[in-house]
This record gives structure tokens, C-alpha cells and sequence, in this order.
């Protein structure tokens, strides 16, 4: 197997976080400048208490519900295996009653983990799309993204509450100390704009990431590069319905659901034929030996 | 976690590093032995036939592999007598079957194709050895009776993970159900003599095509 691994890809990755990092710094320094720090325990709490059900969580939101080896012998031998190559324990495998052909990977760590697909998805792909999309989930899970997405996106999601609090209470409700509040509430408003963008393209890395990582488990990245495709191709058609209730889902998603003008800084995944272009070069790698 | 992981995590390469993580075929000749201890100890013979399941790759390269296995293996056919098929499931997965009534030939010719793949670098796609076994109507009085279908044999693998370099017991009765009772039995007296997966969540069942038929089938 020949492959080579995509350093640019990983640099921007770096250049994110580290942004993201450094961000955090300053916003965690001015919450203590005004005495706000003790939002971030409290916070802390919630987010892990959500980080915990984040499973439960999406696959409630779907209306997914787990399904047994009987139910579907076909879909989960091709978990199982993919698993085996991946070198993760088997997840547990749901389906998703819906018109959207779609999948997603939850769960906390690789231990727990649940693969998710929608109805429609099994109806839409063929065997080896259907392989190539499960492959991509398995490569979330490998690469603990519902964790690092989390911890990434903790203070951006703190900064955004002192905002909405700063809403309610109007700021300078005290003229005593108020003032101190009131910069507290234009740093997290600043920190939540700038932290929601790089965020948003640390979320589309790890889709790169995942696409790489589901086409060298299933050792076919033609296959992934043919169902994005499909379900790109499909997504138009699907009805208005299934569109208002699951467009909250869409980071989750292996291509998210089109709304109108969506910038391209604001989309969680990038766009499906600069995934299909770089699945051709990986498949161009594996060719030439 | 340790450090290594933690980077890996933050760049987003752990499924690349370990999807194209070389094989592990250290402990495979431990085989020979169990199969001796299987037969003595719990009264479960080879089925005469063991199978290599590995995963394709979509290259030119990859095909002329599998080529070169089927020609080593053809000259050990020669040598040993040990016949040799390839086939691909209905799950896409292929398989290089391998059927001998001398388990030692069976070992070392699994060996020696697994060898090939992973000199020509491509370990990685290996993903396991199965090694059949049964014995009739339940075996001798093992207090396991009563979870036993009547009249049909006992049927038991011990598959070795190339992805983990460790063996599992795996014994699936009807209906996509496995007999527990028996795995741990298995685990318990060939423990020490293999090299066995300790984390049960690695336990992957390799269900046959048909009911009652074997992995590989």
C-alpha cells in the first residue's frame, strides 16, 4: 500500500487549533480580568453532561433506533469487518427512517460508538458506496472527532452564553461593577464571531481527514468519491419535510443538507468535488506503485 | 492516551496509521500445538480446512499479489497436498481457503500466504486466519449440554487477528447467536499456550454466507 500523507492538510489543521488556542487565551484572561471566570465550571458541566449523551443525543434527534444482526445481517457484516480493518471494537449500528440519504457516526470514544444510516441511503448506494460512506464514519470514530470537536468548540460555545446573558440583563443593570460586565460581554461576542469561523474549517479538516481515512480502511477511494457524488446528486430531491427537521444535524452528516447561500466559511463540510478530487489523487497514489 | 496518540488525534491521522498498520503474524505457528490440545483436552477435532481473509485493494498491483500467493500456493499443493481455493464473499471480503488433514500443513501454508502479502507490503489488508474445529453431539460431558442443538456437531474457530497480532475464540450456533459458554471454555484452557485477545470488544463474530456453513463459505 502506497500512500502518501497529506502534510498540507495536517499544517492547516495545526494553524486552527493553534489559532483557536491562542484565542481561548486571551478570552479565558479577560473573564478573569472581570471576574467572569466562574462561568467556565459551570459550563464545564453542562458540556460534559451533553458530551455524554451526544449519542443518544443525535440518534434521538433522527429517530434512529438501533437495529440487530438479524434485522440487517448484511449491514452489519460490513461494519464488523470494516471495524476489523480500522482496528476498532464494533460499533453499534442504527437506522434512521428518512428520505435523506445520509449517515453519521456519535459517540463519545472509540469504545462507544454508534454508526448511523437513513433509510434512504441503503436504497440509494450500492455495495461498495454503501462500504465507502461507513468507512468514512469509522475514520470520525478512529479519529476521536466528536471529542475534539468538543473541546474545540467549549469556550466558543461558553463565549456565546455570556452573550446571550448579556442580552437578557442589558448589560449595565448595576452602575457599580456593571462596566466590568459589559467588556466581558463584548470580548465573548468578538471571541464567539472569530472562534465560530475557525471552528467551522477545523470541521471541514476532519472531513478531509475522514475521507482519507475511510479510503485507505476500505483501500477503494473511488467507491467514497462515487457515493458523495450519488448523495450530492440526490440531495435536491429531498423533500421540504425531512429538510426543517434535520438541518440541526447537518455537522453530523457525510454531506450536509443544501440550504440557500451558504457561504462557503460558514459550511461544516467542504465542498463535494474538492473531496472527490483529493479521493482521485489518493486513488492516483495507490495505483502507482 | 500516551503523546504519540495525542498528536494523531489533534492532526486527524489515527484511522490513516491504523488502517495501513502492518500485519502481525508473530504468534501464528502457535496453531500447531493447539491443535493438539483441542483434540486432547476438549475433544474437538480440525474440520480439516482453515481459511486467510483479507481485504482487496482497487490497484493493478494489489491483483498481481493475490497472483503471485496463488502460484506459491499451487507449489505447495504439489509439496504437501494441501489444496487451495480462492473465493470472494458476499460481503466483498476474499478469502484464501485452504483445506489439509495435517492441521501442521494447514498452519504453514496459511503462513506462507500471509507472508507473501506482507513482504509485498501489504500486510495491512490482512485481517484474519480462521481455524475451524468441531466435535460431535456436545463433546464429553462438559455441563455445557443443555445450551447444545441436538444432533448437531459442536462448532468452534479460533481466529488470529493480523490487525492485532492475537487469537479469539469465536463459536456462532444458529441464528447468528454464539455460544458463550464455549468461547470461554476455549479461552480458558488454550490461554498461555496462544497469544489471546484480552478485550472481549475485539471479539469480532465472522458469520457464514449460510446457516450452519463455515466463515469462509
Amino acid at each position: 500500500m502506497d500512500w502518501k500523507p497529506d502534510w498540507g492538510l495536517r499544517g492547516r489543521m495545526v494553524l486552527t487549533m493553534f489559532l483557536l488556542f491562542a484565542l481561548y487565551l486571551v478570552f479565558v484572561g479577560a473573564l478573569i480580568q472581570t471576574d467572569s471566570f466562574f462561568f467556565l465550571p459551570v459550563m464545564g458541566l453542562f458540556v460534559l453532561a451533553q458530551f455524554f449523551f451526544s449519542d443518544k443525543l443525535a440518534l434521538y434527534s433522527m429517530g434512529a433506533k438501533e437495529v440487530s444482526e438479524n434485522e440487517y445481517p448484511e449491514l452489519h457484516a460490513m461494519v464488523s469487518r470494516l471495524s476489523q480493518q480500522a482496528d476498532l471494537p464494533k460499533p453499534t449500528v442504527a437506522v434512521a427512517d428518512s428520505g435523506v440519504p445520509n449517515a453519521f457516526a456519535a459517540g463519545r470514544s472509540q469504545k462507544n460508538s454508534t454508526v448511523c444510516v437513513t433509510t434512504e441511503l441503503l436504497r440509494t448506494l450500492d455495495r461498495d458506496e454503501l462500504e465507502g460512506v461507513l468507512a468514512h464514519e469509522l475514520a470520525h470514530v478512529k479519529n476521536r472527532d466528536v471529542m475534539v470537536m468538543t473541546i474545540a468548540s467549549f469556550l466558543s460555545t461558553v463565549a456565546f452564553m455570556i452573550v446571550r446573558m448579556g442580552f437578557w440583563f442589558g448589560g449595565g443593570r448595576n452602575r457599580q461593577g456593571g462596566g466590568g460586565f459589559l467588556v466581558a460581554i463584548v470580548a465573548s461576542l468578538v471571541v464567539w464571531i472569530v472562534s465560530y469561523f475557525l471552528i467551522r474549517a477545523l470541521s471541514r479538516y476532519r472531513e478531509f481527514a475522514a475521507d482519507r481515512g475511510g479510503a485507505l480502511i476500505t483501500g477503494r477511494p473511488s467507491a467514497l468519491a462515487s457515493a458523495l457524488m450519488k448523495i450530492d446528486g440526490r440531495m435536491d430531491n429531498v423533500p421540504k419535510k425531512d429538510l426543517r427537521e434535520q438541518s440541526e444535524m447537518n455537522a453530523f452528516f457525510i454531506v450536509p443538507l443544501k440550504s440557500d447561500a451558504i457561504g462557503r466559511l460558514f459550511s461544516t463540510h467542504p465542498a463535494t468535488e474538492k473531496r472527490v478530487d483529493r479521493l482521485r489523487e489518493l486513488e492516483r497514489e495507490l495505483e502507482s506503485q | 492516551m500516551g503523546l504519540f496518540d495525542t498528536i494523531r488525534t489533534v492532526l486527524g491521522t489515527t484511522a490513516e496509521a491504523d488502517a495501513t498498520r502492518d500485519a502481525d503474524p508473530e504468534d501464528l505457528f502457535g496453531m500447531s500445538t493447539a491443535y493438539v490440545t483441542m483434540e486432547a483436552d476438549l475433544g474437538f477435532r480440525s474440520v480439516d480446512a482453515a481459511a486467510l481473509c483479507f481485504s482487496g485493494v482497487d490497484s493493478t498491483d494489489f491483483s498481481d499479489v493475490v497472483d503471485d500467493v496463488e502460484a506459491i500456493l499451487r507449489a505447495g499443493e504439489e509439496e504437501t497436498g494441501t489444496a487451495f481455493e480462492l473465493h470472494e464473499d458476499s460481503h466483498g471480503w476474499e478469502w484464501v481457503i485452504l483445506r489439509d488433514d495435517d492441521p501442521e500443513d494447514l498452519v504453514t501454508s496459511v503462513h506462507f500466504a500471509a507472508d507473501e502479502f506482507i513482504e509485498r507490503g501489504y500486510g495491512s489488508r490482512l485481517l484474519a486466519a480462521v481455524f475451524g474445529f468441531e466435535r460431535a453431539g456436545g463433546g464429553r460431558g462438559t455441563g455445557g449440554s443443555d445450551d447444545r442443538t441436538d444432533g448437531d456437531a459442536d462448532r468452534a474457530y479460533w481466529i488470529y487477528s493480523f490487525r492485532r497480532g492475537a487469537y479469539y475464540p469465536f463459536a456462532p450456533k444458529p441464528g447468528k447467536a454464539r455460544n458463550q459458554q464455549l468461547e470461554f471454555k476455549l479461552e480458558s484452557v488454550l490461554d498461555g499456550e496462544l497469544g489471546l485477545e484480552d478485550d472481549e470488544s475485539y471479539w469480532y463474530p465472522m458469520w457464514s454466507d449460510r446457516d450452519g456453513g463455515h466463515p469462509w463459505e
